[in-house]
Parts: C-alpha cells; structure tokens; sequence
C-alpha cells in the first residue's frame, strides 16, 4: 500500500460538501460577530473567496458536483416561498396584488430601458428585464427567518417575493419565445418550448400539489415526522422530475407551494419548520451560489450591475410607498417594504442556459453582465432586506416603527 | 387613599382578550400594531387596545344593564375587528391559551406599563400571554364591592368550568380543561383578596402594601377577583376567553345574576374559613371543569362541581326573572347538564385532525363568524 501525497490528493464531492459547510459556517459567523452582517453575506463572501474564480479550492466540477443539495435548497425555499401565497387573501386583497404587478413592470420596464440603451440588444435586454423582476425567495426567506421578522411587512414581502417570481419566470419564457423567433428559429422552438416550459411546469407543480396534500391527509396529523419526512422525499422527487423533462422546476416548486396552501385539506401539509430542517442545504446553496460568482464581471460591467441595484431598490421603495395606504401600512412601513424586495433571484443563473443557446453570439455579454448584476446584488441586498425590516420594526428586539 | 367611584348597581361591561394569528400555520403573530392602525383608520367609538405582549388585542364593552345589548354591541365590535383582520390576512380567536406558541417568540408591547412588568417579572411577562375575559359588575360603593368579593369567590370553579378553552399549552395536551390559570399563578400578587370586611379595611391593607412598595395601584394585583375602584366595579378575572362570541355574555349575565342575589340579601358573611378551600376547589375546576368537586370549608361537605353549579342555577331563578335573562339563564343550565365545554370541543378537533394548527384555524373561524346561538358543542 503507498501512502497519498498531499499533491496527490483529490477532494471527492463528499469532502467538498463538507468544506462548503464547514468553511461557510465560520464564514457566516464572522460576518454576524466581527461586521454584524446577516449570516448569509458571510456564506457567499467565504463561496467567492473559495471558487473556482478565486483559490479555487472548490472547482467547477466539485460545484457541479455538489448542486444537487443546492437544487434541493433552493426546492425547500421555492416551496415554501408558495405556500406563503394566499389566494383567497389575494382575492379579497386586491390592491397586494395590483401593487405587486406594478413593481413587476416598472421594473420590468426600466431594466430594459437600461439594458437596451446600454447596447445589450433586445433579446438579451427583454430576458434580464424579465429575470429582474423577481425577488430571491431564498434569500428572502432566509433574512425572515434569522432575523425572526413578523408582521404584516414580511407577510406581503414574501406574498411580493414568491409572485415576483412567478411573473419573472412567465415573462422570462416569453421573452425565450421572442428571441428564438427574432433569431428565425423554428416556430417549435418559438412557441413550443416556452409553452412547454410554462404549462407543463405549472402542470407538474399542480400534480404535485394535489398528491402531497392527499398522502399527507392519507398520513394524518398524528404522523408528523412521517409527514416531514415524505414532504423532504416529495419537493426532492419534484426538482429530480423537472429536470427529466426539461421543465422550470423553480416554477413548478412555487405552483406546488401555492397548491398546497390553497387545495382542500392543504392544512394537512406539516407547515412550521421544513427550511429550518433544511438549514445543511441553505448555508450550502448559499456558499455555493457565491462560488458561481465571477468577481471578473464587475470589470466590465460593475456600473451597469450597480444601476441595476439602485434602480430595482428606489423603484421598490416608490411603489410600496405610494401603495402603503392600500395595503394596510404607514408610509414609511411601505417603502421599507420596497427595499425589503432588493434580492435578486440567484435561481436566475439556472436559467441561464437557457438564455444563452437562444442568443448566440451576444450570450458571453448576456452572462457576464447577470454574473455582475447578482454579484453586486448578493452581497448588498441581503443587508438591505435586514435593515428594511429592521426599520419596520418587525425584526426581534427591532426598533418600533 | 382609594377612592370608590359610585357605579349603578348591577350594570355590566366585559373585557376580552384575544388572539392574533397568521393564516398560513395560525401560529400566534406580531399584529396588534398593524391591526390597530386599520381599525383606526375607520371612526368608531370601540374600545379596543393593545395587551402585554403583540399576538394580543384587548376588546371592551360600554357599561350595560341588558345583556342582549351587550351582545350586540360585541358583535357590531367583531364585524369592525373582522374586516380590518380581513384586510390584512390575520386570524383572531378565543381560547384562554394558544396551543403551540412558544412563549419566547412573543415580543412585549412597546407601552411603559408592559415595558416594566417585564423588566419586573422576567421571562413570566411573556409566559403571560393567555387569553382572559374579565367582567365587571357595577357596585354602589366599596364597601358593597369588598362583599361582592367575598360573595363571588365561592363561585369562582363555577366561572372556571363554563369559560375553561385552554387544554393545550406549548403544543402538548396539558390534562387540565384549563392551562392558563398556571400562568396567573407564577405572580406573586396572584389568588384572591385578604379577607378585609370593609373598604376602609382594604385601604388600610392597600396603603401598608403600598408604603412596603410592593405596589403602585390596583393594576399590580393579578387577583382572580378584584375591586376596581376607578370604574366602581367588581371586576372577575378568572375566565378563559371563550371561543364563541355569546359565551361572554352568558358568563356575564351569570355573573350578574349572582351579583343581584348578594345584594338583594344583603349578604354580608365575611370570614376566613372559605378560603381554606379556595385553591383546592379552584385547582379541581381547572384540572377536570364540570367533573371536579368542590369542597365546602364550613359544612365539611364535598359536591360535583356540575351539581353544584345546577343547584346554584336553580336559586338564580327568581334573580334571572328580575333581570329578564331567563334566555341565558336556561343556556347556561344547558351547558351544565350536558357537560359541554370549549376545551371538551377543542379536544375532539385535536383528535381528528391530529394537528394543532387545525384545532386554531378552527376556533379562529368560530370566533370571526359562527352566528350567536351556534355553539362549538
């Protein structure tokens, strides 16, 4: 037998799971002890210093390797960001959802505007624009639960959050449609494939709903760790089948959510607690997801990515300020709502692949300038979505607003 | 020195505390600011306030003679709660407790008061997030007031039996038909009054206790029955908040009608013997509701709460005539006959669903729209 050399030595996806969590921890405990940052900064500036772009301790294929628990992360936030969506509240409470929609295509709107007038083109404009508007459920979710938010500003932020993205992932494949017909691809890939995308996701999310609310009636109540267990192996099944038929799982993971909530016996469906159990996977999605992140991009696109910031955030603030009245809040609670909805989707960059067959030659443009935009936006917003909150007085031991 | 302002004997208001839940998992939530800046945004001459800790509001009523309009004006007062409620996805409920809150999360109210109690008591401010009505009872002066007192502590397992909501505490079943008079107990100025025979007896125990500085004013009693000088009142504090939303008033006008017996009588039996069994009797209304027993110091005599509470009923009649509630008179009979009770109900719901969130959601629908007379048994 010979003994390994250090030189020799290969980490195994495994061992880069467990640097990914370990490294993540203390890098998160240094940004809440030594900068009092919110924990999930520290995770993706320990993923930035560690990638593949940096001392590419973990490279590209280890990360590939390690994205099945980052799916699965991102799956628990998605589902969860679903059922905090009320539609029978949204029935009653119109002026949540007509607020929403306007943020949606003001920003929609101005990021396209932008991006157009910046020489991006409109195929590669229209699908950013899209991606835009949507509000991370991860990070959102996340920022609620360290900071211990309640009340009615968190409770329409995450309602905000998880429609945003559902409206980003619509419009996204719209725009998917547009580029491909623009580009004179065939009307299969023009109109198909974005149907595809849409319905089938949504038709998955649907099924999924219906059968994890009947085996959990099935289990009944007196089965909670059954339950918990059998809603882990179901969101997991979910991400796992989406991806075998090429569909958006983030969508239809949302569309499983909101089913949930809304369906006949969806009460059955253990609620608190299930991105809590999940917290292995959130500290790896997010050290992961600052592992993507090329600090390259800035150089060519940081006062673009910058803009993106300061544009999505004031549009924020000025809508849900306008709107607070409407939706039951002071003035000021409304425009910290706004900020609150900075975070941008990083579940974006799984869309990306999709962008980029369909624009050809402006898709090396098209990615970098993402890759800077959530660069900038994962560092930042998180802070901003903490201290929104904060403001609103809903985080524990927050000043009353 | 108290003053005892003079009220009109037998008129009648009542308090209730309620819950504020969210609508996903109807776990208690941070609402009572944003729900009091929606109902304030209609005018309205309610009294509704925010409690010691956010997961709670306070309603009160306006004084009344007649319970019907008492019960008319709680129900004018819900419709107002339940659209603003509406407006921003929140639940409200009765129950004396929540089932699964877990006390930590509960953050104080950002009032002095409650501020200071917490700073005092500690970690039992938020444990002190249960769910009461209170009802007062007009008196003519507080010497009528100290015997009302008096009088009315024998009946306190009575209040407790027909109001107990409170089975399930910190998301286990505790076996009592009420959990929340534990958490009243953890105050060291908690249980019931010295025994003093007069008003200026109370005055003069009031101002050594106050000269000791161990309290400021009447508030800093947790007394299952207090005199309430300021409002003229007796007022009773033992009850849980029931889940329905005529519940109350009967409670109230039981109250009354055992005020009017005192009074009419002119009862004025004032000794310490009673109190010898007191908290044994108060503990068995608690722990079994109609099926424990009561203990009589005097007689040396033990009888079924449920027979107890019959007989008592059965000597109100004349009082219930006087005071035209022969209508509550005969539901709350109902109730005793048939053993039925909030916590009973909740119970049966636990059982089917298995899930507490449920129990919640569905004595949160009960309390926002279940029409009077449509009772949880």
């Amino acid at each position: 037998m010979t003994i390994p050399l250090w030189h020799n030595l290969m980490l195994n996806p495994l061992a880069a799971f467990g640097i990914l969590l370990a490294l993540g921890v203390i890098g998160g405990q240094i940004a809440v002890r030594v900068a009092r940052l919110p924990a999930i900064t520290g995770y993706i500036a320990t993923g930035l210093i560690i990638g593949p772009y940096s001392l590419n301790l973990l490279n590209q294929q280890l990360l590939n390797e390690a994205s099945l628990f980052v799916q699965l992360a991102l799956g628990i936030a998605l589902f969860e960001a679903g059922r905090r969506v009320d539609l029978r509240w949204l029935r009653v409470e119109k002026t949540l959802l007509a607020t929403t929609l306007l943020y949606c295509l003001l920003v929609f709107a101005s990021l396209f505007a932008l991006l157009n007038a910046s020489g991006f083109g409109a195929p590669a404009s229209l699908m950013l624009a899209a991606l835009g508007m949507a509000t991370s459920p991860i990070v959102v979710l996340e920022i609620v639960r360290e900071s211990r938010a309640d009340g009615q500003v968190s409770e329409r932020l995450l309602t905000a959050t998880a429609l945003s993205s559902l409206l980003a992932m619509a419009g996204f494949a719209l725009a998917l449609s547009y580029t491909h017909l623009s580009a004179d691809h065939s009307v299969e890939d023009g109109i198909l494939m974005p149907g595809w995308l849409i319905l089938g996701s949504v038709a998955l999310g649907l099924v999924a709903g219906l059968v994890t609310t009947q085996l959990n009636r099935w289990l009944g109540g007196h089965q909670r760790e059954a339950q918990r267990v059998l809603l882990f192996g179901l969101i997991a099944l979910l991400v796992g089948a989406a991806d075998m038929l090429q569909l958006l799982a983030l969508l239809a993971l949302l569309v499983a959510g909101m089913s949930t909530r809304t369906l006949r016996h969806g009460y059955t469906v253990s609620e608190p607690g299930i991105l809590s159990l999940s917290h292995v996977f959130t500290v790896a999605f997010f050290v992961s997801a600052g592992a993507h992140l090329s600090p390259q991009a800035l150089a060519s696109h940081w006062q673009l990515a910058l803009l993106c910031l300061i544009l999505r955030s004031g549009i924020g603030m000025l809508v849900w300020w306008l709107a607070a009245r409407g939706n039951g809040l002071s003035r000021k609670q409304g425009a910290w709502l706004g900020l609150a909805l900075s975070p941008m989707n990083s579940g974006s960059a799984l869309l990306l692949g999709l962008g980029m067959v369909s624009l050809g030659e402006a898709a090396q443009s098209f990615s970098a300038a993402l890759m800077a935009a959530l660069l900038i936006n994962e560092i930042a917003a998180p802070i901003l979505t903490r201290l929104a909150l904060r403001l609103a007085g809903e985080t524990a031991g927050a000043s009353h607003a | 020195m108290l003053e005892f302002t003079q009220s009109q004997p037998l008129t009648l208001g009542v308090e209730l505390e309620l819950m504020i839940l969210n609508r996903r998992d109807y776990n208690l939530t941070r609402g009572s600011d944003d729900l009091l800046l929606q109902v304030d945004r209609k005018p309205h001459g309610f009294d509704i306030k925010p409690e010691i800790t956010q997961g709670m509001i306070e309603i009160g009523t306006a004084v009344h003679s007649d319970v019907n309009a008492m019960l008319e004006e709680l129900l004018a007062i819900r419709k107002l709660l339940v659209d603003s409620a509406h407006k921003l996805n929140l639940g409200l409920a009765g129950g004396g407790a929540h089932p699964f809150q877990h006390w930590d999360d509960q953050r104080i109210y950002p009032k002095e008061r409650y501020q200071l109690v917490s700073e005092l008591y500690g970690y039992l401010a938020k444990q002190f997030t249960v769910y009461g009505q209170h009802i007062h009872i007009g008196c003519p002066d507080g010497d009528a007031a100290v015997r009302l007192t008096h009088y009315l502590a024998r009946y306190i397992p009575h209040f407790i039996a027909l109001s107990a909501s409170s089975p399930f505490y910190q998301g286990v079943d505790t076996s009592f038909q009420t959990s929340r008079l534990t958490s009243v107990n953890a105050f060291p100025l908690s249980g019931c009054m010295p025994v003093v025979d007069s008003w200026s007896a109370f005055n003069d125990y009031f101002e050594r206790m106050e000269a000791l500085g161990i309290v400021a004013s009447m508030k800093d009693f947790y007394w299952d029955i207090r005199p309430k000088p300021e409002y003229g009142t007796v007022e009773i504090r033992i009850c849980d908040t029931p889940l329905s939303i005529e519940t109350p008033v009967l409670l109230a006008a039981y109250a009354q009608m055992l005020a009017r017996r005192c009074f009419e009588e002119e009862w004025n039996d004032i000794c310490s013997e009673p109190y010898l069994t007191y908290s044994y009797n108060r503990f068995q209304a608690c722990r079994f509701g109609f099926d424990g027993v009561m203990v009589d110091a005097r007689t040396k005599q033990q009888q079924g709460l449920q027979e107890d509470l019959l007989d008592t009923l059965r000597a109100l009649e004349p009082h219930a005539e006087a005071l035209g509630s022969q209508r509550q008179l005969a539901a709350l009979r109902q109730r005793a006959l048939k053993c039925h009770s909030d916590s009973r109900w909740l119970r049966q719901i636990f059982e089917q669903s298995g899930s507490l969130s449920e129990v919640v959601r569905r004595q949160s629908e009960h309390w926002m729209y279940a029409e009077p007379g449509v009772g949880v048994n």
